[in-house]
This record gives C-alpha cells, sequence and structure tokens, in this order.
C-alpha cells in the first residue's frame, strides 16, 4: 500500500484570504462607481461654485482619486458603470446571467447584445461552479459578516437559528420568477435577488441622496438568516443562486478531500456556509469554491481538481481512528470497506 | 530747436537724477550696481505677486454659463437640477426641471418635451402635472397645473414652501392612450442621514465590527458551533 500523501499546493490554503479581499473589492467598487457618476455629473454641469461643502469635499476627493488615471473624467470615467447585475468595465459589458434570463422570458425576445454580455460570467461558471456567490457577490460579503454576528449572539446565549429546508426550494423561486416574467414582461428578480437590490440601493443612496425600501427587504434577508437559517437565502431562496447552481452542475474545478491525510476532524464540514458535507465528499452542484474547508482544515487534506463530476465517498479519514479501527479488525493485510459504511 | 531739446533733456536729466537721489525712481542705467538693481527689482515684483495672490482676497466667480450667481432663477440659463429622458409608449419624453438648485420658497420651473418615436412630432395634447411626497406613508397628491404645448415645450411652474424629496407625475392622453412618468424632484439642500441610513450605517459598523473582533478564532468558533449544534440536535 502506498502511504505517500499528496499534499495540495501550499497557496490553496490561503485563498479564503483572497476571497474576502475580492468581496471586500466588489463592496467597495459599488460604493465608489456611484460616487464616480456624481463627481462626473458635477464635472459636466460645470457646477463647482454652486455646490454645497459636502458635494465639494466628494468632487475633491473623487478628483484626487481619479486624476492619476484619467484625463478628462468627464467622457474616460463611463468606463466604468453599473453593478453586479450589469455593468462596464472599460469595453468590456458584463451582466448577470439572471439578468438576461429575466430579459429574455421578460420581453419574450432574444436581444444579442446584451445576452452576450453575460457570455463570459456562464463560461466562469462552467468552468469554475458557483463561483460568483463565494468570490463576487456583494450580498455574500454582508451574510458572512452575518453569520460572524451569529457566532457571537450564539457565545452570549442566545437562540440562533439553524433550520434546513429542501434545497430545491431555490429552483421553485426561480421557475415562480421565469413565469411572473413571462406573465408581466418585466425582470422581476430585479426586485428579489439581493446583489442587485444592494446594487440599486448603494446608487440611490449616494447618487440620488436615500435609501429606498430595497434596503427593508435585504435587512430583513439579514434577519432570516440570523434567526431562521444560517445562510438560509442563499441556501434556500436565491433564485441566482438557482441558476448558478444549474449552470455550474458540471463543472471542472472542483474540491476533493485526500482521504490518506484526513483525520476526520469534520471542520470542514462545520464552517461549509452553504451546509454541504466536505468530510463524506458532499460537494454537488452548490459548492461555490468558496475554499473555506481547505483553509480550515488541520491537515492540508483538502485540495482542488479538474474533473466534471465529484468523486464518490472514499470513506473514512486514514489518520482517523474510525479507519486505523476497521484496519485493527480486518487485519494488515485485507483491505478496507471505505464506503464509510454509507 | 536743437539747442531747446538739448537744454530740455539737459533738465529732465537733472530731475530725474534728482529723483533718483532721493529715491523716488528707479534710474538704472545711472547706476553703477545694474545688476543689483534687477535682482531687487524681480524681488519687489515677485513679493508684490505674492501679496496679490495670496493675501487679497479674490471674488469668487459665481458664474454659472457666464451668468452671475444673482441670476440663478428658473429662468436663467443654468443646468437643470434633473434632466430625466426615458421612452415610454410611442413617446420619448424629455423633462428638466430648472433651476439648477430648487429651493424652498423660491419659484422654479418643468420643461417637458415629448416626441413621438414614428413621426418626430412633438406631442400636441393637454399635460398635467401632479405632486407628491417621495416618502413611503404619504398619499397626498397635489394639482401642480395642466399645460398646453408652447413653443415644444410644456411649461409647468413651481413653488415648494418646505424642503423635501418629491415625485413629479406628469400624465397625458394620445392616440387614446393614457400615458404617466414619475421623476424625482428635491427642493432645498438634502437631509445629511435619515432613518434608514442610520439603520445601515449602524447594522454595516455592527458586522464588521464583529468580524474583526472575532477575526483570529473566527474559523474555530464557527466549527465548535456548528458541531455543537449538530450533536444537540442528533441528542434531541
Amino acid at each position: 500500500m502506498n502511504n505517500t500523501v499528496h499534499k495540495p499546493f501550499f497557496a490553496w490554503k490561503h485563498l479564503n484570504k483572497l476571497r474576502w479581499l475580492s468581496l471586500a473589492t466588489v463592496f467597495a467598487m459599488l460604493i465608489l462607481i456611484p460616487f464616480l457618476h456624481v463627481y462626473q455629473t458635477f464635472i459636466a454641469a460645470h457646477t463647482y461654485d454652486l455646490l454645497s461643502y459636502s458635494e465639494k469635499q466628494i468632487y475633491d476627493t473623487m478628483s484626487a482619486i481619479t486624476s492619476p488615471f484619467v484625463s478628462d473624467p468627464e467622457e474616460q470615467l463611463d468606463a466604468l458603470k453599473g453593478n453586479t447585475w450589469s455593468g462596464t468595465v472599460g469595453s468590456l459589458k458584463l451582466s448577470d446571467p439572471l439578468a438576461v434570463i429575466g430579459q429574455i422570458v421578460g420581453s419574450r425576445a432574444f436581444y444579442w447584445p446584451f445576452i452576450l454580455t453575460a457570455l463570459i460570467p456562464v463560461l466562469f461558471t462552467v468552468l469554475l461552479g458557483r463561483f460568483f456567490c463565494g468570490w463576487i457577490c456583494p450580498a455574500t460579503f454582508l451574510y458572512e459578516l452575518n453569520s460572524n454576528l451569529a457566532i457571537l449572539l450564539r457565545k452570549s446565549g442566545l437562540r440562533i437559528g439553524n433550520k434546513r429546508f429542501d434545497r430545491r426550494l431555490k429552483y421553485l423561486v426561480l421557475a415562480i420568477g421565469l413565469v411572473v416574467a413571462v406573465a408581466t414582461g418585466s425582470v422581476v428578480f430585479a426586485a428579489i435577488y439581493p446583489p442587485a437590490v444592494i446594487g440599486r440601493e448603494i446608487y440611490y443612496a449616494i447618487a440620488l441622496g436615500g435609501f429606498g425600501s430595497g434596503v427593508v427587504y435585504f435587512l430583513l434577508t439579514l434577519l432570516f438568516d440570523l434567526l431562521v437559517s444560517r445562510r438560509g437565502f442563499c441556501r434556500y431562496l436565491c433564485p441566482g443562486g438557482a441558476l448558478y447552481s444549474l449552470l455550474g452542475r458540471f463543472r471542472l474545478l472542483r474540491i476533493k478531500r485526500i482521504v490518506e491525510g484526513c483525520n476526520d476532524c469534520a471542520k470542514c464540514t462545520a464552517v461549509c456556509e452553504f451546509g454541504l458535507d466536505p468530510l463524506h465528499d458532499q460537494f454537488g452542484q452548490e459548492c461555490n469554491n468558496c475554499t473555506a474547508c481547505i483553509s480550515v482544515c488541520p491537515t492540508d487534506a483538502m485540495t482542488f481538481y479538474i474533473n466534471p463530476q465529484d468523486i464518490a465517498r472514499q470513506g473514512p479519514g486514514h489518520l482517523g481512528r474510525k479507519y486505523k479501527q476497521q484496519k485493527h479488525e480486518q487485519g494488515p493485510d485485507t483491505s478496507v470497506d471505505l464506503t464509510d459504511g454509507k | 530747436m536743437k539747442n531747446s531739446l538739448t537744454k530740455n533733456s539737459l533738465i529732465k536729466n537733472s530731475l530725474m537724477k534728482q529723483f533718483y537721489e532721493k529715491g523716488l525712481v528707479k534710474y538704472a542705467h545711472l547706476s553703477k550696481g545694474k545688476k543689483e538693481n534687477s535682482k531687487l527689482a524681480k524681488l519687489i515684483y515677485l513679493l508684490g505677486f505674492s501679496f496679490i495672490v495670496f493675501f487679497i482676497p479674490v471674488a469668487d466667480a459665481h458664474h454659472v454659463l457666464g451668468r452671475p450667481a444673482y441670476s440663478l432663477n428658473e429662468d436663467s440659463n443654468t443646468p437643470p437640477s434633473m434632466n430625466i429622458e426615458t421612452q415610454i409608449g410611442d413617446y420619448f419624453v424629455t423633462a428638466m426641471v430648472f433651476p439648477a438648485f430648487p429651493k424652498p420658497k423660491e419659484a422654479g420651473r418643468i420643461n417637458l418635451y415629448a416626441t413621438h418615436t414614428g413621426t418626430n412630432q412633438p406631442l400636441n395634447a393637454d399635460v398635467r402635472f401632479t405632486v407628491r411626497d417621495d416618502s413611503w406613508f404619504s398619499a397626498n397628491i397635489e394639482q401642480l397645473g395642466a399645460q398646453v404645448l408652447d413653443d415644444n415645450v410644456y411649461r409647468q411652474g413651481f413653488m415648494f414652501f418646505n424642503r423635501g424629496d418629491y415625485i413629479i407625475t406628469a400624465s397625458f392622453v394620445a392616440d387614446g392612450e393614457h400615458y404617466s412618468i414619475d421623476f424625482p424632484l428635491r427642493v432645498g439642500d438634502p437631509l445629511p442621514i435619515g432613518l434608514l441610513g442610520i439603520i445601515v450605517t449602524f447594522v454595516l459598523v455592527l458586522l464588521a465590527g464583529v468580524t474583526i473582533v472575532q477575526r483570529k478564532k473566527l474559523l474555530r468558533s464557527k466549527s465548535r458551533d456548528e458541531i455543537t449544534t449538530r450533536s444537540g440536535s442528533v441528542s434531541s
């Protein structure tokens, strides 16, 4: 028997920090872009002398931020517009696949210039799965912070909800949303999809002077996660999550457990925000490659691999008590049942 | 003639020399230290320029498109406070609000242009303007007026008595279809922060603060927490 344990590439363990950086950057951009837009409007209107003190501060700050990069802000700042629902980065126009599906169904027409803006996100999802949910979604940033608050509240003795529902519920939400879009001709997802709601509300707050009702809706989803079900909205209700799960069902990049290095500590399963079970090789189409399980593993027994399907259950970890016990019972020369009895 | 000129120039020169000796005139070509005087002149110019730049208050140019600030009323040629361009049904509608910064108890004006997208002809119908508070619990709608086409524009004047955010609704009937378009209007300076803003700020600070405080033991706490929950649910 080969006892060599293949250790994963050392950088995988730190990817979770990079993910937090990515989430924080996207969130910061959602705040910065409306300020840039306001600044651009001030420039176009030549109104500096008429601005209030706070508006002049915005003008001066944005001028300082952008001056190293652009010489003509009125024109060149058009290169950065929108939010995660639909936006422009340079000459690249990107849209959430949910926005495109909603538009197609709502208008019952194919508007190719818009459809093509979802091409890159779709390709990345097919390769990487629900990576948008783990690495980009601005709502994930706040929901994960909310999970951290739940830990503190539970430590303080408060009863925090951790109910589990059927994961297929979100596919029902997606289907209902599509039916309503067909019936009403409007993209209803934009009203309930947290990344769209957050992007819109931040824009309202900065450019139009106040939050709208969407922020109340989002605060309610935070309460739902806190009091009813941990990450409940993403797991059970998010229509975007449902769409990304479907698109990423046969994703190429997956996480797997290195059974030879696993000690069955179950920390990977415990930290999984989406309630998956990496200890028993249960990732499925819900995994968003967030790498939390990789970073928490004390024996470095989690790694990436390329395969369109998850590997079959591998049984107990070879460093764990259960495996050693089974091996001891069956004798040194016999092969051990690796199916974990399941 | 020549003599008189020479005499005059002699008198002039002698006078200048006297002024120079008294320090009233810089007469560089009479001085031996030409370079020193040149430096002194530069220094004086520099000091004078610095004084003008740094100490004399410069009047702010309160101009928009060449007009002074005191004429920033609804009829001045200022940028609009809000410029909405949208297509609604068969019409392309542009709505502008003047002046650039509507204030309470000061007159303002809405300019609305509506053009048929097919024929490119301006709309010729009565346009009714109403206004309501842009707040959740206000259902009070007030009539601003009804306007007819005047030089391809529908002009509706207004005067608000209170600062706030309002929604203007322009509605008209064309080809048997009822059209209605809403656009926002802010009168006076915006509130620095509202109730929702306070709540959102509190939530964000709380979430970020909790994460920062627990950052080193977050994953450990999370795994312990989950394992405890699971074992609790199994035992129960």
